[in-house]
């Protein structure tokens, strides 16, 4: 058996994919029909292009409901499900804050009170039409995005890709997003670190992965700090502001999609996020404001 | 408890994406089509003598034409020569020197859900000519892991026998089957069917003398398989049995085994096992020929139709040659003896019989 490694940007990120198998041609297709399905999804949902899914309904807000496919659909079911389970935190109508909060402004400053009252009130999937075949978001500068999901789905899709190529070792990793296709070729399982939030490159744990999948969220992907105080792209729909009771929090999960949306979840719900976890009966492992380690895996 | 239907809500909600896991099976239309080409060769014989040998060059094609139609079809020519397969020895006159000509075609619509299959046979040799026509229908479940397949096949014999003997003879004959394949887990896969074939004609042999079979011949067959993946040894372990009850009285249990294992350099080897055991049918009779036979009751001395085992062993070579193509080379030895019959006694008088296979294939995914 052999191991065939290639690596590939899309979604603004640098992803991995190691797949093992007796004829390396195999494994070379499954990389290739792989990779073909990030860069539909990438082209289907990013933000950033402008005849993507994503900007037609965003560019409707106000206006005409737009019709969707039944990939879109159950996306958005998904999301509701999220929205539902995290007392309306997860919300994917919470991009517009990013309008307020600019991360490479130096030096960093903070949005005024009225700057976040003039988002947030664009915030809230509740006020959302949508159906099994159309959306329309009620207001002008209204705005849904699948940041937080897409990705985590793609990995999954890129597992069943290579599964269904033959498959049956491998390792998907879309920066950090990281599933299993199944255990390396000797049987042992993957051991997947998780990032340190405050040293880049070094690891503050590691998890053994033979199936499913280990997704983390961070307060150190997009950040500032002032006076001390870390200021995360983690927004609380709410508020508009940061959520700040976790470094970083992971989660294994048979799928990416749930482990990815999951330790989201917990980051939003701050202090609640711990029993949140435990509600769902995933494997976790969570890293607090001050540096302690907590969950099950710590 | 609440703990577990949250965790479901959401796990139920992800596997509701389409694509994130796999449907271990396929349901919608293949995407890809087949291009294979086959040769057999096939050697009998008994103790002291060779009896046939048949060499038989074969095609097949499954072309996908759009999302949803698919069509496929194969031609095989057979020549045989030699005496007549499976016969006494005191009456192995008959030399055989014939040849065959078969070719079906089968058009699949995916609906979705379910799908249909229309198809149609046509196979002729000098004293034989068969056609029949076939429709299926597969219903797949949501979760794709499920298919019931429903079928019907009607089919046309007619018989006219070199040496004159029941001239322009005909049977005719329906099957139905009705089945299920379920996907137990992304590595195990489970089918079982059950057919019943019922038949009308002439079904006695116009080469052996004083063979007379019963005008009606219904028989009824469940075949269960079971393949399991194993996920370190990269290998497939295939199990299937099959108990058929045969309204001429003989009932047969079938059983076999195979392990296909994945090698470095894209080699694939398959050993396989089958065991076969048959008990007779009510008209059979045993030697001494014609010893048994009645005027005017059904009556054979085919050993076809005698109690006795049989074991099949072979192993199968294949390897990814380049991009798409796959070469594989078979070899079989089967063996036939009344004392490997294991439900009841083997019918007494009859000699070992054995045969061999050596099959070619070469094929083309495109």
């Amino acid at each position: 058996m052999r191991l065939f490694r290639q690596t590939f940007r899309a979604m603004a990120g640098e992803h991995e994919l190691q797949l093992a198998h007796h004829d390396i041609a195999v494994a070379r297709r499954a990389a290739a029909a792989a990779i073909a399905d990030v860069k539909r999804i990438e082209a289907k949902y990013s933000r950033y292009l402008a005849d993507s899914v994503t900007s037609r309904i965003n560019a409707a807000a106000g206006r005409d409901a737009v019709a969707i496919d039944t990939e879109t659909a159950a996306l958005l079911r998904y999301a509701e499900q999220c929205f539902a389970l995290s007392e309306g935190l997860f919300d994917i109508t919470s991009g517009v804050l990013r309008r307020v909060w600019d991360f490479k402004a130096d030096p960093p400053r903070l949005p005024t009170a009225s700057e976040l009252a003039s988002v947030v009130q664009l915030v809230g999937w509740s006020r959302v039409e949508w159906a099994d075949n159309a959306i329309r978001l009620p207001q002008a500068g209204m705005e849904i995005d699948f940041g937080g999901i897409g990705k985590e789905y793609a990995a999954d899709r890129v597992a069943t890709v290579c599964l269904e190529h033959g498959l049956r070792h491998g390792l998907v990793n879309l920066s950090g997003d990281v599933r299993a296709i199944g255990p390396q070729p000797d049987g042992s399982p993957w051991r997947v670190g998780i990032r340190h939030p405050r040293a880049q490159g070094a690891a503050i744990a590691g998890f053994d992965l033979a199936a499913g999948a280990l997704a983390t969220s961070g307060d150190y992907e997009r950040y500032f700090d002032v006076a001390g105080t870390r200021y995360c792209h983690i927004l609380n729909p709410a508020t508009g502001m940061p959520v700040a009771h976790w470094q970083s929090v992971s989660v294994v999960s048979p799928l990416c999609v749930v482990a990815g949306s999951c330790a989201t979840i917990a980051m939003l719900l701050e202090d609640k996020g711990a029993a949140f976890l435990d509600a769902q009966g995933v494997q976790w492992l969570g890293v607090a404001a001050d540096g302690s380690l907590a969950g099950p895996a710590a | 408890m609440a703990v577990t239907e949250r965790n479901l809500q959401l796990l139920a909600a992800a596997l509701a994406l389409p694509g994130v896991m796999p449907s271990a099976h396929a349901q919608s239309a293949p995407d890809k089509g087949i291009f294979e080409l086959q040769y057999l060769s096939y050697r009998d014989w008994q103790p002291g003598r060779n009896r046939m040998s048949v060499d038989a060059p074969a095609c097949y094609a499954l072309i996908p034409l759009s999302d949803t139609w698919v069509v496929e079809g194969g031609m095989v020519y057979d020549a045989m020569s030699g005496a007549s397969p499976l016969y006494f020895n005191v009456l192995s006159g008959a030399s055989i020197g014939d040849y065959r000509t078969a070719g079906d075609l089968k058009v699949t619509k995916y609906m979705g859900d379910w799908a249909y299959s229309v198809g149609g046979f046509v196979s002729s040799e000098q004293d034989f000519l068969s056609r029949g026509g076939s429709l299926n229908l597969q219903f797949f479940s949501d979760d794709r892991n499920r298919t019931w397949l429903v079928g019907v096949a009607g089919t046309n014999d007619r018989i006219n026998a070199t040496n004159g003997v029941a001239p322009n003879s005909e049977r005719n004959s329906w099957e139905f089957v009705v089945g299920v394949t379920q996907a137990l887990t992304p590595n195990d896969i489970v089918q079982s069917n059950l057919t019943f074939y019922s038949g009308h004609g002439y079904y006695s042999d116009p080469y052996k003398p004083l063979d007379t079979r019963p005008s009606t011949r219904d028989t009824y067959a469940w075949l269960t398989r079971y393949n399991h993946y194993f996920v370190d040894a990269d290998a497939t372990l295939k199990i299937g049995y099959r108990l058929l009850f045969d309204s001429f009285g003989d009932t047969s249990n079938t059983f076999e085994a195979s392990w296909a294992q994945a090698l470095p350099w894209g080699f694939v080897v398959t050993p396989a096992l089958r065991f076969y055991t048959q008990t007779s049918a009510d008209f059979y009779m045993n030697p001494p020929f014609p010893s048994g036979f009645v005027e005017g009751q059904n009556y054979s001395a085919d050993t076809r139709l005698a109690s006795f085992g049989a074991i099949t062993a072979g192993a199968m070579v294949s390897k990814t040659v380049w991009d798409g193509w796959n070469v594989s080379l078979r070899a079989d030895y089967y063996r036939q003896d009344p004392d490997w019959q294991v439900f009841g006694s083997g019918s007494p008088g009859i000699q070992t019989f054995s045969a061999r296979w050596f099959q070619v294939n070469l094929s083309k995914n495109f």
